[in-house]
């Protein structure tokens, strides 16, 4: 369903789509959004975000540390509220492709993600400007939402055009249905010239990085596997796992037990990232890479080789959160780049 | 919905038995039966502390207790050597594939085994007699530093030695006074002069550190194995079991999910398999 919600209707259209459900939101400080959880959507406060904000969505369905129970009882998994997320960018969106396949399509299904999934309807939102750091238009991306919404919106002039994407979502529209218009060509043409600009822009910036739509990363990266470039970019690495707890589509976890109420012994899944040293480490000491460089290897390899080769697409989807949360200063694109120049 | 395939499941220690100075049979008594095929792994839970993955060394067919052979390598290792009988511990499991009895068929096995890796063996070899009319013939070829290093001791040179349908031979690094048998590394008693098998018709299962399966698989190359006839254990991070938490990622497998035993054709390309 493709319909016009004037700009006059938006504050409505959330009322009744939040109606019983837990609200997620964004709000605005400086440059960036921030994912926040609100009582109700309040205008004066919440804003829907232009470009991607600086929390990854993943970590709505992926909670970065989940109380899994006490051993030897019984733990059932917690009864979840049905939630909403007002405007979720598209790389955010997208980025879901990883976690579904990991969390629900590799069996035996994680019984919190799919809870947590089954219970999230998501409002996703065309962008409508960029930070320096985005390059979603060469990773085989776009700054608006093809699949995988409930509602989509499409900022326009007269306000947004609004498209369901599934059962649920038709659902809702046809309950907002006086509010919502007929669309007429002329503000389709409008929201596809509004995509396009911004592509392109995107592009643009991504060329002046060095980086193009038909560059095969997966090549490089196979490629490159005992080049140097890794041992130099591995230089200015700390190992903090900032772009991997920052990454939309990072997944890697570790359990970890301990002592939980009444010193009972407990176990918990919690986020955990490649670049730190003992993560491939086994029992006496071995460590298949004991080495930085290694390890910042088996980052883009994962993403870009071993992804490409189970689930047919990168495993980056261009948000360039990475690009910010690095504290060496290191540019995924500029080492896609080195990379591909050694194709 | 519950969190059962992240929890394990309660299990007692019965009974402890010294298999070397730095290695013990846990025998375990599970709260509910974990049924499993040769091969496939469990994890084991020190309670407030953590897992870590093992193959279990009994018989598949016997699924209200399970023995796993176990050498003290690392934090998990060091508290469970220092558990007494009675203690409750946990397993998780069963993880990963079986070996692929069906391809063994009508086959003559070679067993090789290094040091402690001939524990998982061990369930291959309860799960290959229980049928061995379907096997052409069993060859195990055994491996330790030392003769103090032999682990199953009774059985290898005992019941199995006197079998007439094994062909077991064990060697040692280094040998002392009472050794009599031979001296060297496990690929020196898979010449062809100790092995009376047909290698390009045969398969081989592969089973200990790093280093002696990288030389045992080249010897069995070299002798005339074909690569998709090896089988080899990879010694991963294995942390969740079920291929979710990423850590025993070789090339496009997870050690985990896909294995841990792979046949070499399907991992040879892949870098850091040995180490």
């Amino acid at each position: 369903m493709l319909k016009l919600l004037p700009q006059n209707r938006l504050d409505e259209l959330f009322r009744i789509i939040s109606q019983d459900r837990l609200v997620f939101t964004h709000q605005v400080i400086e440059d960036q959004f921030y994912l926040t959880f609100v009582r109700e959507w309040d205008p004066s406060n919440h804003t829907l975000p232009a470009y991607r904000p600086v929390q990854p969505l993943k970590s709505l369905v992926f909670p970065p540390r989940e109380a899994l129970g006490m051993l030897f009882q019984k733990s059932e998994v917690p009864s979840v509220q049905e939630r909403i997320i007002l405007g979720v960018n598209n790389c955010d969106l997208h980025s879901l492709r990883i976690h579904d396949y990991v969390m629900q399509q590799t069996e035996p299904a994680d019984p919190m993600y799919s809870v947590l999934r089954e219970r999230t309807l998501i409002v996703s939102i065309d962008c409508t400007a960029c930070r320096a750091t985005c390059f979603c238009t060469v990773v085989g991306e776009q700054p608006y939402p093809k699949s995988g919404f409930d509602i989509n919106l499409s900022p326009i002039k007269e306000g947004y055009i609004i498209e369901s994407g599934s059962a649920r979502g038709e659902a809702l529209l046809e309950q907002c249905a006086q509010i919502l218009a007929p669309v007429s060509d002329t503000q389709i043409q409008a929201r596809d010239k509004k995509r396009h600009d911004l592509s392109a822009q995107i592009s643009k910036q991504s060329a002046e990085k060095g980086l193009k739509p038909e560059l095969d990363f997966q090549a490089a990266i196979q490629k490159t596997a005992e080049s140097d470039l890794w041992k130099s970019f591995a230089h200015d690495c700390v190992e903090c796992g900032a772009c991997n707890f920052a990454c939309c589509t990072c997944h890697c976890f570790l359990l970890v037990d301990g002592q939980g109420d009444a010193n009972q012994p407990s176990r918990v899944k919690q986020w955990d990232s490649c670049l730190y040293q003992n993560f491939a480490r086994v029992a006496g000491g071995a460590n298949p890479r004991a080495h930085r460089a290694e390890r910042l290897y088996n980052r883009f390899d994962k993403k870009f080789n071993f992804f490409p080769q189970v689930l047919g697409g990168y495993a980056c989807d261009g948000c360039g959160r990475c690009i910010e949360a690095c504290t060496g200063k290191i540019d995924i694109r500029d080492v896609l780049k080195k990379a591909t120049d050694e194709l | 919905m519950n969190y059962k395939l992240y929890l394990p499941t309660a299990a007692i220690l019965e009974k402890v038995e010294a298999e070397t100075h730095n290695i013990k049979t846990f025998f375990l008594k599970p709260a509910e039966p974990i049924p499993f095929l040769a091969g496939q792994f469990v994890e084991l839970t020190i309670p407030g502390l953590g897992e870590a993955p093992f193959t279990p060394s009994s018989s598949p067919a016997v699924q209200d207790r399970m023995e796993i052979t176990i050498m003290r390598v690392g934090t998990v290792t060091e508290r469970l050597h220092a558990l007494q009988p009675g203690a409750q511990i946990g397993i998780r499991g069963p993880l990963g594939q079986p070996y692929p009895l069906e391809n063994f068929k009508d086959k003559e096995v070679l067993i090789v085994g290094g040091g402690v890796g001939l524990a998982p063996l061990r369930a291959l070899l309860f799960a290959l007699f229980a049928d061995l009319d379907n096997y052409k013939k069993v060859i195990v070829r055994y491996g330790t530093r030392t003769p103090q290093d032999i682990i199953y001791k009774k059985v290898v040179e005992k019941a199995w030695g006197k079998a007439k349908s094994l062909d077991v031979m064990v060697t040692v690094d280094k040998g002392d006074e009472q050794w009599k048998g031979n001296q060297g590394v496990v690929t020196t008693i898979l010449e062809k002069k100790y092995l009376k098998v047909a290698p390009s018709k045969g398969v081989a299962v592969v089973c200990g550190p790093p280093i002696m399966m990288k030389f045992a698989t080249f010897k069995l190359l070299k002798i005339g194995y074909a690569p998709e006839n090896i089988y080899l254990s990879m010694e991963k991070n294995m942390s969740c079991g079920i291929g979710k938490c990423g850590h025993c990622r070789l090339g496009q497998y997870y050690a985990c999910k896909d294995g841990p035993v792979f046949s070499y054709d399907r991992i040879k390309d892949l870098p850091q398999i040995w180490d």
